[in-house]
């Protein structure tokens, strides 16, 4: 394995673990203060319950969201120094913003779990908002970190150094709105869903129904607003991408030829030898409209980059499609949910589909990643610096990799053995 | 102005530095207590660590990122080189830091308790919290050795030079003896329980034996990379004066130590860690890293001067948020 390969990966890998845990972190809490808020109200145990039930999930997953997050916040410098170096003035912003946020929600945290009949009751129900609040903030501060290395603004370069460094400008470039938006709806999104997967399946083992059917309802409600917004909000990201980086776009289609009424293609291998596409169904004009609302626009293909500063394609179409896929499938699904809500009744099916989607939102959110990330190879800084330039000079990146990887790999069965014991022991 | 913001950076480096030692320190040496703790007090001492660290545990560990975010923004040219020539110690103590954290918690949430599970979760915790400390103060002396390169040719100069040496090894067991002398002070006044509270005063004394032991090693190993810390801490006079105050603070320390005056220990045991970080700091002022190349100082390293702005900024306002709730927080549970 290459060093530069083995640094890719280890960067891949840490960030696709931590996405799980930070998605989980920016969105329990909420579910959590809304069990709480109505135990609070209706002083219905029912809701103690689950809210206790998640709170020590939570507890669980977040010191391994932390502890992640923390080999993160080094292996930045420690794979990429001289990007690093060069971005962390730039977009240092965002991370130390993102610092304090952390800080918060570790404070409101410990005082959210701890402060059971320590604290007015309803202080203590917002701590455990508060744990929401700065979890979610600092979810947008780093992906606006991440926005900048897509869309890099706020320096200049004279003479091989950076000067006007202007960090608020870097913070909000072009990009970090639809990704923030895209990535908080996502969080809320899938971690939603798998935990009315959760649920679904206590609820079809007929155990203590009233208290699974009622988080079944919280969550999975959540869920199904996000999964209708959804496509919208990734429609708009598609957008943003068509315009600010547009050979991303032609990888994510698999669009080879600059034209007018540019087709969208389903499924279909891209074949780069050939310029063409292999066994989709396109459908004419539809990527001209979705890009640029408009069927006759033109839509830059890959013909009209050098190949070497294309993305892999095929990774970054056939992850792109998997997301779509989902998300437009979620979309149905929720459909479905307030149907089935309307009537108040959830059919055995649909909550046997439930349990078998459940991890479909963060599969979702690791295909939209690898589309964004590796969609912006060769670049780490879009148009300013190679990731290849980046490389840490040591050698031996794999035996990085592969500690790392065992770690996470480890961490990860511990992790879910642990949430099997939790669900045994509340089942 | 640039000369001003750095200033500004420096206390705020100095602050998390400190706070994490005296707070965030006491928690890997809780970890380390429990390898020693008689059979019969296991339960009583895990029950007060849970207790008392629970609430902070995931603050606690936030100053290290704070700093972590403050080299990186603020010190991009001496982060370079720290992550580069520091790449070995650093991916050991991250693994420890991981192992750590997690045996933490899981050992509070597994959902079933059992003998087993919960032994093998004390046993991480304790080798995590000595091998995270061992590196803690290792990767400190390296800082300072004059070792650190960008350039290294072969493979003992990039991933072992920097930081192999009897000297940051000793750094290391002192780190450790620190942060257990903290946290075994801290514990006094957590338990009503006599007979646990003799065996923390009496842990403390020992500990507090073992930190002016190792302490002298560490002078003494200094020679062995042709420097002598003794004369270092002659050559400046805050240094001294840190050094001195922090020893006389021991006699107050074991004068009070067997009277029920916990929060004044408390304090007295900070000061004291606080004096030796002061003291090991002006050693090395205004120098963040000493390099083959040469040493580095803060002003070097530092960021251009919108970012210096825009961090300090974001430190001061981030304070202001911070420390109510931090204070909240110590209010509710202590
Ligand atoms: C539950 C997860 C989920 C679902 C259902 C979707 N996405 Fe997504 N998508 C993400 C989760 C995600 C993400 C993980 O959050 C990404 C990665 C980076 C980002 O900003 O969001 C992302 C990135 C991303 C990008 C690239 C943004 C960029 O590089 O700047 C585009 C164009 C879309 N998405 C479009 C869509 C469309 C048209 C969807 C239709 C339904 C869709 N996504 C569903
Ligand atoms: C948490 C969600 C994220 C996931 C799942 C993710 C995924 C990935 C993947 C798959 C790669 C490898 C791409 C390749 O080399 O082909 C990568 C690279 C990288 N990512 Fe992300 N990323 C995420 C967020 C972020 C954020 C928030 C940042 C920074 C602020 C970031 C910074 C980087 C850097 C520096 C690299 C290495 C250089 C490169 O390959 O371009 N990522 N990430
Ligand atoms: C390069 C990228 C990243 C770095 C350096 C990083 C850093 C960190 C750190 C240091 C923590 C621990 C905080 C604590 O102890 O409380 C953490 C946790 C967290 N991170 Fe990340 N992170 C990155 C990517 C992301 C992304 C892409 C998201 C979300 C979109 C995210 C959201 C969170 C959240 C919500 C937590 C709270 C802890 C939890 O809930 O488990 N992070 N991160």
């Amino acid at each position: 394995m290459s060093d530069l390969l083995a640094a890719r990966l280890s960067m891949a890998f840490s960030l696709g673990f931590h996405i799980i845990f930070a998605a989980i972190g920016m969105t329990m809490p909420f579910l959590m203060s809304i069990a709480h808020y109505k135990y609070l109200k209706t002083k219905d145990e029912n809701y103690l319950n689950l809210t206790k039930m998640w709170m020590k999930g939570v507890a669980i997953l977040f010191a391994v969201g932390a502890v992640s997050g923390t080999v993160l916040s080094f292996e930045l410098g420690l794979l990429w120094p001289d990007f690093m170096k060069w971005a962390g003035p730039i977009i240092g912003m965002p991370f130390s913003w993102e610092g304090t946020a952390f800080f918060l929600e570790a404070v409101a945290l410990g005082l959210f779990l701890y402060g059971w009949n320590r604290m007015n009751p309803w202080v203590h129900w917002f701590t455990g908002v508060m744990v929401g609040i700065s979890g979610f903030a600092s979810g947008i501060f780093v992906v606006a970190a991440n926005a900048w290395m897509n869309s890099p603004q706020g320096f200049q370069i004279e003479g091989g150094e950076i000067v006007h460094v202007d960090p608020f400008e870097a913070m909000f470039n072009p990009a970090w709105l639809h990704q923030s938006l895209h990535m908080q709806v996502a969080a809320l999104q899938a971690v939603g869903l798998a935990v009315a997967g959760i649920h679904a399946y206590l609820l079809l083992k007929k155990k203590s129904k009233e208290i699974h059917q009622k988080a079944f309802v919280i969550a999975m409600t959540l869920a199904a607003v996000c999964s209708l917004l959804q496509p919208l909000v990734g429609h708009f990201s598609a957008q943003r991408v068509a315009e600010l980086q547009p050979v991303k776009l032609a990888a994510m289609e698999g669009h080879f030829h600059t034209s007018s009424q540019a087709p969208l293609y389903l499924g279909g291998i891209p074949d780069p030898e050939k310029e063409e596409m292999v066994g989709a169904i396109a459908i004419p004009g539809l990527l001209s409209f979705l890009a640029f609302n408009d069927f006759d626009a033109e839509v830059k293909g890959l013909k009209e980059f050098p190949k070497k500063d294309w993305p892999p394609l095929l990774i970054v179409h056939l992850s792109f499609q998997l997301m779509v896929a989902i998300g437009s499938f979620l979309a149905l699904v929720a459909v479905l949910y307030f149907f089935f809500l309307y009537k108040k009744s959830f059919p055995p099916w649909f909550l046997k589909a439930c349990v078998l989607l459940s991890p479909m939102g963060f599969v979702a959110i690791e295909a939209g990643w690898v589309t964004t990330e590796v969609g912006r190879q060769p670049w780490i800084i879009y148009g300013f610096m190679r990731t290849s330039e980046a490389l840490t000079n040591i050698p031996g990146m794999s035996y990085h990799f592969y500690i790392f990887l065992f770690l996470y790999l480890f961490l990860g069965a511990m992790t879910a053995w642990l949430l099997k014991r939790l669900v045994q022991h509340y089942g | 102005m640039v000369e001003t913001l750095v200033n500004i950076l420096i206390l705020f480096i100095g602050a998390s530095v400190v706070l994490y030692v005296i707070l965030g320190g006491a928690d890997f040496g809780a970890g380390f207590m429990e390898c020693f703790v008689p059979k019969h007090l296991k339960a009583k001492q895990r029950e007060v660590i849970n207790r008392a660290m629970g609430p902070v545990w995931e603050a606690n560990h936030m100053w290290l990122i704070i700093l972590v975010v403050i080299l990186f923004m603020g010190f991009p040219k001496a982060f370079g080189v720290i992550v580069v020539s520091l790449h070995f110690p650093l991916v050991a103590l991250l693994v420890g830091i991981v192992f750590r954290g997690c045996a933490f918690t899981f050992r509070h949430y597994d959902a079933i308790k059992d003998e087993t599970s919960q032994k093998i979760y004390s046993f991480f915790f304790s080798l995590s919290s000595v091998w995270t400390s061992l590196w803690l103060g290792i990767i400190a002396a390296s800082l300072t050795r004059g070792l650190l390169t960008k350039n290294g040719k072969d493979a003992f100069e990039i991933f072992l030079e920097p930081w192999l040496g009897v000297f940051p090894f000793v750094m290391g067991l002192f780190t450790l003896a620190i942060f257990s002398f903290l946290a075994s002070v801290y514990m006094i006044g957590e338990t009503k329980d006599e007979e646990l509270k003799a065996y923390f005063i009496r842990v403390a004394k020992r500990l507090n034996i073992s930190l002016i032991v190792i302490g002298g090693l560490l002078f003494l190993s200094s020679f062995l990379e042709k420097r002598s810390l003794i004369q270092e801490f002659l050559s400046s006079g805050f240094a001294m004066f840190c050094l001195v105050l922090a020893t006389l603070l021991f006699i107050g320390l074991w004068i009070r130590i067997k009277k029920d005056s916990a929060w004044l220990l408390r304090v007295i045991a900070a000061a004291q860690v606080s004096l030796i970080l002061f003291g090991w700091f002006s050693i090395t002022w205004p120098h963040l890293i000493l390099t083959k190349e040469g040493a580095m100082s803060f002003y070097q390293a530092a960021a251009p001067e919108p970012t210096l702005w825009q961090l300090v900024m974001a430190l001061v306002i981030g304070s202001g948020l911070i420390f109510p709730s931090l204070i909240y927080l110590i209010k509710v549970f202590k």
